[in-house]
């Protein structure tokens, strides 16, 4: 008996043994850049995907007609270039001549017109679809009822969305292998003079349709069927291990001067830990080591904290007591102590902000001062509102998601409207999912809670009417102010850049005129990047590591 | 035997029915869809939306929806009968596009075998942990009962009551600072997970905390049995002391162990969340874990499912394992 019970315990030893060991993996090429970008993605599908970690890989493999370069700005992609109608309802690419994908196979406008649709397709109900509803036929087409409607209905309204690829003379393309393809005519549902820039977008990314077919729903998990016209090229994907790209030959601007090579620690103390010990070039900086970091003379220099591209609020319901007061909700402005916030709560990582548009993007407004912290005024306010008083308000709640983060966050916020207006706010703390779908909903959005907006592009469009024009996300707060709307529609039909930035102006200077939320602080992208990684440009735009806005400036030199 | 098998393997019905029906019931009374994002995020548009809840079935009646996931419904789009948990279809999973359940946790990369899908990973890190847990806890536990209240004993409970006491990710950050940040040893983050030595590290976080139970759970019995008759009998007889502790104390000590070790295993083999987010080890355990805030419920079902049933056989193996360690029990009807 006692055999067995030794032969159980052996037999189970030796068959971890084996099956933890088997054959070794190839050699790394020795210029490779390694990256930790925190969760692995869930889809690297162009059409389907909408997280960070996810655009990151995409941003690497492929290439829009546009594309955003450091400062921001809209340059020529894979079109060399495009112009609007008279009216900007009407927008047309010209593609470089002998664009290649990475195995060196055509890439026409016929690519194009394929991802576009296939983002608009119902069927593939994408989560960020919704971005190109601008295109006319869109909407309709996306929003079509696939159980009721019949295919000739479908096919009708796929024929009425206007994105066309046409070649040289003008006539529609025929097919992918067509040379002279290089046009790509895309009808506009309203006059849309931004339109070029969410054209940088992955989402209109061109993954090959015979490829995606071949490679079935889950194609994207394969580096075979990722054939794109990106910077890089995937060459192994290890879910939640590894995902190696090498440079694209065939890149039209040229070719990267090192591997990429991605890996998935999403815990940031072993990530900084291993950045220490040599395993990582760039990691994420979390708030928890930014103190060891700063009074570390070797460590200090390396760190990379520059802006990013979200703003946080705390949000007002408009339609909810006391908040329907403009004065409450300028006391509570006033009351916000947002610099206290960033160097108590953020530990610096993060920047006060009073306006909408986050610093460094267009269309955002130096000269705005209303509503910051002042104690004084902001008990003035409160004292000048129909309540009067502290003691005379409902009770107000700050819901927020529960973490223990928030949980200290929400303690001080709450802890300072005490000290400024004297007001107790109870706190309600909820489930995280739970609380994104309270917040979707006018009825059900909380009385008072933080959140955020980060740019899909950079365009007052996205920040401004996309988020407080009626029927946008402000919307569910309660927000609608047709002034507003008016002064956005003209913004948004202006062809002329100068005007156009002056309407936006005029109206983020009206969104701040009632103080509908309190502006809080804005983001900060904050790295530590080893010494001999050079060339790094940062955008605010950052897919979660710097540098990716343009992978082929990067050298390692060791 | 046989028939002892088949009728605990026939128990799983009922036993897998009433767990998907309870965690059915409480993922979807929970607020919140798979299409509610994390709040920094773009959240899905309203029309995006309704596509993605016909394409999954999600708009249908509740109790369609359960009957769909357990036997199968027509598909609203293609007309064409999709069958449910019965064929072994787990659902596709609403975040992983385009992937079912069962490819995600147990299809491996192309050109792999099986040991290489996800289940696979965390099956062989799970033995791993057990084997490390066993052949150290389990040595422990004796050792301490045989020298009770002596230093060693006071050193092995330590070390024990840390085991259970200390989360794992604290232990974990605590071995990476000793044998990769120090003494360079070993790589925090492998860069393959084809090589052995990387195996070790995770694999002693997952198992430390089996191991201290298993230490303290031999040393309880292993000094109850010392003071059973039978030991002073076996004395009485002038056995040799080893044959007394080895024959007699050990393997009447390891019952309640091994029924501890059973259900452990289930859980070694789906809990090595911590393990996936410090070592990007590809294991099941973040599926397991991030599925139930993500709200895609049909990886949530999948995988109380499979805990469920690991559990389970675990209890059957346990069984198994006691006849050899004890003559008098049979498994008989």
């Amino acid at each position: 008996m006692r055999s067995k019970w030794f032969v159980v315990v052996s037999l189970l030893v030796l068959a971890s043994f084996i099956l933890g060991a088997c054959a070794k993996a190839p050699a790394a090429p020795s210029q490779t850049l390694r990256v930790n970008l925190g969760s692995y993605p869930d889809t690297i599908d162009p059409q389907k995907s909408s997280f960070v970690n996810e655009i990151a890989h995409l941003k690497l493999m492929y290439e829009g007609l546009t594309r955003l370069d450091a400062k921001l700005e809209t340059v020529p992609g894979a079109a060399e270039k495009w112009e609007y109608n008279s009216d900007a309802t009407e927008l047309t690419f010209t593609l470089r001549a002998n664009l290649k994908y990475s195995d060196g196979s055509l890439l026409n406008a016929k690519r194009f017109e394929y991802s576009i649709l296939r983002n608009i397709d119902p069927n593939t109900a994408g989560e960020y679809a919704s971005i190109t509803d601008d295109i006319a036929g869109a909407a309709e087409w996306r929003g079509a009822d696939l159980a009721k409607a019949t295919p000739e209905e479908l096919a009708a309204l796929k024929a009425a969305v206007k994105v066309q690829a046409l070649d040289s003379k003008g006539n529609p393309c025929t097919g992918y292998d067509q040379k002279d393809c290089n046009t790509l005519k895309i009808g506009l549902k309203q006059p849309a003079p931004y339109f070029h820039t969410v054209m940088s977008l992955w989402v209109t990314y061109p993954a090959k349709q015979e490829l995606i077919e071949q490679g079935g729903e889950s194609w994207y998990v394969d580096p075979k069927f990722q054939l794109g016209n990106g910077p890089m090229v995937l060459s192994t994907l290890e879910p939640t291990v590894q995902g190696l790209f090498t440079p694209n030959n065939y890149y039209w601007r040229g070719t990267a001067k090192v591997n990429i090579e991605f890996r998935y620690i999403t815990d940031s103390a072993v990530s900084f830990n291993a950045y220490k010990n040599g395993e990582f070039d760039i990691v994420p900086l979390a708030a928890e080591d930014l103190a060891t970091v700063t009074q570390d003379a070797t460590l200090n220099p390396e760190k990379m904290v520059y802006p990013g591209s979200c703003t946080y609020a705390f949000m007002f319901h408009q339609l909810k007591e006391p908040f329907t007061d403009q004065k409450v909700r300028e006391a509570f402005a006033y009351g916000l102590d947002r610099a206290g916030w960033v160097t108590d709560v953020l530990k610096g990582l993060g920047s006060p902000t009073l306006t909408w548009i986050p610093k460094g993007f267009p269309g955002y407004d130096a000269q705005e001062n209303r509503w910051g912290y002042d104690p004084a005024k902001a008990q003035e306010a409160l004292a000048a509102s129909s309540y009067g008083s502290a003691d005379k308000l409902p009770e107000i709640t700050a819901t927020f998601s529960d973490t223990p983060r928030n949980r200290t966050r929400n303690e001080w916020l709450a802890a300072k409207y005490k000290e400024v207006l004297g007001i107790d706010i109870k706190l309600n703390p909820v489930e995280a999912t739970t609380y994104t779908a309270l917040t979707k909903d006018i009825n059900t959005a909380p009385q008072m809670y933080i959140l955020g907006w980060c740019a899909d592009y950079p365009d007052p469009q996205n920040w401004l009417s996309v988020y407080w024009k009626t029927g946008g996300f402000g919307q569910r707060i309660g927000y609608s102010n047709p002034d507003l709307d008016a002064k956005l529609n003209e913004a948004d039909s202006t062809v002329d850049p100068t005007k156009r930035m002056t309407l936006y102006a005029e109206a983020q200077k009206m969104l701040t005129d009632t103080a509908p939320v309190a502006f809080f602080w804005n983001n900060v992208n904050s790295y530590m990047v080893k010494p001999y990684v050079k060339g790094i440009q940062t955008t605010p735009m950052d897919s979660g590591w710097p540098g990716d806005i343009d992978p082929l400036s990067i050298t390692i030199e060791k | 035997m046989t028939g002892y098998l088949a009728k605990r393997l026939l128990w799983l019905i009922p036993v897998i029915l009433i767990v998907a029906g309870i965690t059915f019931i409480l993922m979807h009374n929970a607020p919140g869809g798979p299409w509610d994002r994390d709040l920094s995020s773009r959240q899905v548009d309203p029309t995006a939306q309704r596509l993605l809840n016909e394409f999954y079935g999600l708009n249908k009646p509740l109790w369609r929806q359960f009957t769909a996931y357990m036997v199968g419904d027509t598909n609203t789009r293609t007309g064409k009968w999709v069958c449910g948990l019965v064929c072994g279809n787990m659902g596709p999973s609403y975040r992983i596009r385009g992937m079912s359940v069962q490819q995600y946790l147990f299809n491996p990369p192309p050109n792999r075998s099986f040991l290489y899908s996800k289940f696979g990973y965390s099956i062989r890190l799970a033995l791993l942990a057990l084997a490390f847990a066993i052949l150290i806890g389990l040595p422990m536990g004796v050792i301490s009962a045989l020298k009770q209240n002596t230093w060693i004993d006071y050193i092995n409970l330590f070390i024990a009551t840390v085991g259970i006491s200390v989360p794992n990710f604290v232990i974990a950050i605590f071995l990476i600072i000793i044998f990769a940040s120090t003494l360079h040893w070993v790589s925090i983050v492998p860069l393959s997970w084809d090589e052995f030595n990387v195996w070790i590290l995770p694999s002693i976080v997952l198992g430390f905390g089996v191991l201290a139970r298993t230490a303290r759970l031999s040393r309880a019995t292993m000094l109850e049995v010392m003071r059973q008759d039978y030991i002073r009998t076996a004395r009485a007889k002038g056995l040799v002391e080893r044959i007394v502790v080895v024959r007699h104390m050990i393997k009447n000590a390891m019952i309640p162990v091994v029924t501890y070790l059973g259900p452990a295993l289930a859980g070694l083999i789906t809990g090595s969340f911590i393990i996936e987010t410090m070592f990007g080890f590809p294991g099941m355990g973040r599926a397991y874990v991030t599925a139930i805030s993500q709200r895609d419920y049909s990886m949530i079902m999948g995988t109380t499912l499979i805990y469920a049933i690991l559990v389970a056989v675990a209890n059957l193996s346990v069984d198994f394992v006691y006849v050899l360690l004890d003559p008098r029990i049979k498994l008989t009807e």
